[in-house]
């Protein structure tokens, strides 16, 4: 029985995406920051806490490379041509978007099932509540979802390869280092630092992730997943909304 | 479902059918050979200018129907809104029966689409094929099957381990044609299939199209070579400014200028535009004279007579000749003559 066609559009963009320069950056390259990071800095007389710290927030870190990939698959099938010859055949354009979405989520459950397994390795510990394993779930799946809409709508707003590259860079790294990923909100950071700290998805990602993985899950962080869920739904249906009106025909 | 079976005789089948611009005979959908029927169909993509100004036309079942026209002629908006990837701003459109603004999926089910520009997956020439069908549901062991059969049928048997972006431009329109036969398909759609193919693989790959549609499939072919159309084609449509200018079998097509012969010459020195005018004034109404440079093309009926004003004007004029050739009428010349009308409409009688 043949596969319905999300499957199969999600198969496909499996298929073409795991080539070993994309797997390094996606997964080889947190990964790295976990080793070095995370068992740098515990060698540095702070034993295995920096590492038990860093590993959720790297775990999170992949919903943000899971949207990438989204976005990245798009702007290369517009590129390419494959965009509208797919949408010349069976399939329609909101299955397109749907199936870049899925395999997205699935590239940020991956990265984050590889990074707690690489972290496991390392301090030998993983959580044993099943309801943190569904926060976490969640949390990555919700994020994967949210930063994957933002490259989408990213990627069909902006026609320059270069600008769409530049934007890509620059947005990994505001919303990776203005977060709880590597360190803990500071009192003394500047308010405009602050705001932008909490301001950031990412942050709420990390700190539900981080809460589930460390077993202390906080009303904060429920509240602060609700509100990435409402964002979520937004960011959605921004990039459902633009892509749909965009041209995707060849010339 | 359609492309095995049907067998079908090559070159002849259709009867003629003569459109300019004004809408069909055959009511939408009371037909049961037309694949394709368009009405009156107009498109803009800015809301003043025409990509398509009022086309009509029908493509039969088990034809090759060829678009002819000069780049940004309307052609590829044509196949455009065939395909489902624009829906045409004014006019009627069936594909299969169906309306594309509808029922887009379920025509896009049913036909293939080759397109201009470069489409492939990063991966190799076997994984391009594999992933394509994997995209149109084939079971593993046919998917299999017709890769094989159609790696070695477009001679890319040895090139199947190599990247589709690696390959030369003519590799790479054949992969993107095999490509397309992974799947059935009751009409394939094929956007200047063989630009940028030298003349061996243009042959190749158009005799692959031909062999598929002897098993019946029907082809929408747009060009601007006009040989290949002619190879190709059981009807051609000529279109200009998004205006269909004729249609009809190509027989009929080169019959419109019944026994008229073509002369092509070339002249050096002297005054190029001088002469041609004195030449179009001396050949009168029975010739058409299409100059470019120092080069024209003449179609004229008393070929005999023509060559002697020729000879007659040229030494008066100071010109040198270099080059004349009286031919028979090809499709070339047919579609110079109508282009070159500017726009106005031509139908056979």
């Amino acid at each position: 029985m043949p596969l319905p066609n999300l499957l199969r559009l999600v198969y496909r963009n499996i298929k073409v995406n795991t080539d070993p320069g994309s797997l390094i950056i996606l997964i080889g390259l947190p990964g790295m920051y976990l080793v070095f990071f995370g068992y740098g800095f515990s060698a540095g007389g702070s034993g295995t806490v920096y590492l038990a710290f860093l590993t959720p927030g790297i775990m999170s870190f992949q919903s943000v490379m899971a949207g990438t990939v989204g976005g990245s698959m798009l702007w290369a099938d517009r590129r390419w041509g494959m965009l509208a010859q797919l949408l010349s055949g069976p399939f329609t354009r909101l299955q397109y978007l749907l199936g870049i979405l899925l395999t997205s989520m699935l590239f940020g459950l991956g990265g984050a099932a590889v990074m707690l397994a690489v972290a496991f390795s390392l301090l030998h510990s993983l959580p044993t509540d099943p309801v943190a394993y569904g926060v976490i779930f969640g949390s990555i799946v919700v994020g994967s979802i949210f930063f994957g809409s933002l490259m989408l709508l990213i990627s069909a707003l902006v026609k320059s390869n270069t600008a769409y590259n530049s934007i890509q860079i620059l947005m990994i790294f505001i919303v990776n280092f203005a977060s709880t990923v590597f360190y803990p909100l500071s009192a003394g950071l500047p308010v405009v630092l602050k705001a932008l700290f909490n301001a950031n998805p990412l942050t709420y990602i990390a700190d539900a992730v981080r809460g589930a993985y460390q077993g202390h899950l906080t009303a904060l962080d429920v509240y602060q997943l609700l509100i990435l869920g409402a964002e979520t739904a937004i960011a959605l249906f921004l990039a459902i909304r633009s892509y749909m009106r965009s041209d995707v025909s060849y010339e | 479902m359609v492309i095995a079976g049907e067998h079908r005789l090559w070159r002849g089948r259709c009867s003629s059918e003569i459109v300019s611009g004004g809408p069909s005979h055959l009511p939408l959908g009371e037909t049961n050979d037309a694949v394709v029927l368009a009405e009156n169909l107009r498109h803009t993509y800015d809301g003043r200018h025409y990509a398509l100004d009022g086309v009509s036309f029908t493509v039969r079942r088990g034809e090759v129907f060829g678009l002819l026209g000069r780049n940004g002629a309307g052609k590829s908006t044509l196949i455009k809104a065939m395909t489902t990837l624009i829906q045409a701003s004014e006019g009627r459109l069936r594909v299969l029966g169906l309306d594309p603004t509808r029922d887009g999926q379920r025509i896009r089910r049913r036909i293939g689409v080759v397109q201009q520009a470069e489409s492939f997956d990063f991966t190799t020439v076997q994984g391009n094929l594999d992933v394509y069908g994997i995209l149109w549901g084939l079971p593993k062991e046919e998917r299999v099957r017709r890769r094989e059969r159609l790696l070695g049928q477009f001679g890319l048997d040895e090139l199947r381990k190599r990247r589709a972006f690696d390959l030369s431009g003519g590799q790479k329109r054949r992969v993107q044609v095999a490509r397309e036969f992974m799947h059935d398909m009751e009409i394939l759609f094929l956007d200047e299939p063989t630009v940028g193919l030298d003349v061996v693989m243009r042959r190749q790959l158009l005799d692959s199209v031909r062999d598929q549609v002897r098993r019946g499939l029907t082809v929408v072919f747009t060009t601007h070579n006009l040989e290949e159309a002619d190879y190709l084609c059981d009807r051609v449509a000529v279109i200009e400014s998004g205006k269909i200018l004729m249609l009809d079998t190509l027989e009929k097509l080169k019959r419109l200028y019944g026994g008229k012969k073509t002369i092509d010459l070339t002249i050096s020195d002297g005054d190029p535009p001088r002469f041609f005018g004195a030449l179009t004034a001396a050949l009168g109404a029975g010739a058409t004279v299409t100059s470019n440079g120092m080069s024209a093309v003449i179609l004229t009926d008393d070929p005999k007579g023509a060559l002697a004003k020729i000879v007659e004007l040229s030494p008066a004029l100071g010109v040198q000749l270099e080059w004349l050739n009286v031919r028979k009428n090809t499709l070339e010349d047919v579609f110079l003559h109508s282009v070159g009308h500017g726009g106005e409409s031509i139908a056979s009688a």
